[in-house]
């Protein structure tokens, strides 16, 4: 559970002393958005709308079991960060790899159901992230900081409906998956995956290096 | 994840025990495609030892109903776990794959 940050001294030495001993809590962020839902509330109503996302929820969330990592939901964007410990304690779906390829298989699962009519299409960033920390300013929710879960949102301006945009550090991780299991390199979603692209994004001082997967 | 193979006469059976998931999901896609490429066009998934299926595993299985499809064949699949039909259900499949309550069922259907 998260730290819960509140003093009411705004210069507080215990706050200070608080923040300086929460420890790193790296994982697996990433976030997931459904396309056209927004055009979906003016043109079809609740009725359509709320259908097509709870669809589209469940299908993302529910053969992954996933649901207990979402951190926030906002509309038809979500945010999920899975610790370390927790993925590799996973029977399945416990390395980046399988993650994502189970994450590529959600959205292939949408893009290709024969009914275009049950479901949203989504796209989705994701990244390894080391400079997180488990705190919540509310009482009681549970929730992530850090400069790395920033950096999962601004790839999220390099994603579009039905691509995955990975972070070179999850490459990496997902990559480095493959050669312990014994793997060639194109395996699975990993078959597609772009060249190496560089970005300034805003904010972050350094430029950041990310790959992506479009969906079959 | 075991897989086994047993051709009748109305059609070979792919008999599934234990978790279809990323680790082992190829097998399943080899298989299959193996059998597609080679026109063999109606297939039964037996799935009553498949405790455990993922969205990976879910993706080979529309493949391989979209390849029979266009091949104008047939892929069923029997003898689902409760909570294996309930993954079928939140993922749509349940409108879409011919499911039969079991092998004998499915078997008489083809």
């Amino acid at each position: 559970m998260a730290q819960y940050i509140h003093f009411n001294d705004p210069n507080s030495e215990e706050m200070v002393a608080t923040l300086d001993r929460i420890p790193r809590c790296p994982g697996v962020c990433f976030f997931m958005d459904i396309n056209r839902s927004t055009d979906i509330k003016y043109l079809g109503g609740l009725k359509d709308w709320g259908r097509k996302l709870n669809n589209t929820f469940n299908n993302l969330l529910y053969a992954n079991h996933f649901q207990k990592h979402v951190v926030k939901g906002i509309g038809d964007e979500m945010m999920l960060f899975i610790p370390e410990e927790v993925l590799q304690k996973k029977y399945s779906n416990n390395t980046c790899f399988a993650l994502l390829e189970d994450i590529y298989a959600s959205l292939f699962l949408i893009k290709n159901h024969p009914d275009p009519g049950l479901y949203l299409n989504c796209k989705v960033a994701i990244h390894y992230c080391t400079e997180v920390h488990n705190i919540t300013f509310f009482e009681g929710a549970d929730d992530y900081y850090g400069s790395d879960i920033d950096l999962t949102a601004r790839l999220m301006s390099k994603s579009i409906e039905n691509r995955i945009v990975l972070s070179e550090k999850f490459y990496i991780k997902a990559a480095n998956d493959l050669i312990t299991l014994g793997l060639p390199m194109e395996t699975g979603c990993l078959a597609r995956v772009s060249e190496r692209f560089m970005e300034n994004f805003k904010g972050v001082p350094v430029s950041t290096a990310f790959r992506v997967i479009d969906v079959q | 994840m075991e897989i086994v193979e047993d051709k009748t006469s109305q059609c070979v059976i792919i008999g599934i025990t234990g978790r279809l998931d990323t680790t082992n999901y190829t097998l399943l896609e080899n298989k299959l495609m193996e059998l597609i490429d080679n026109q063999q066009d109606k297939i039964l998934v037996e799935c009553s030892k498949m405790d455990y299926i993922s969205s990976s595993g879910l993706r080979i299985l529309l493949m391989a109903l979209k390849k029979l499809t266009a091949m104008k064949g047939k892929f069923a699949l029997c003898s689902l776990q409760e909570n294996i039909h309930e993954i079928f259900e939140i993922s749509g499949f349940t409108s879409i794959f011919e499911i039969h309550p079991s092998r004998e069922v499915a078997l008489k259907s083809f």
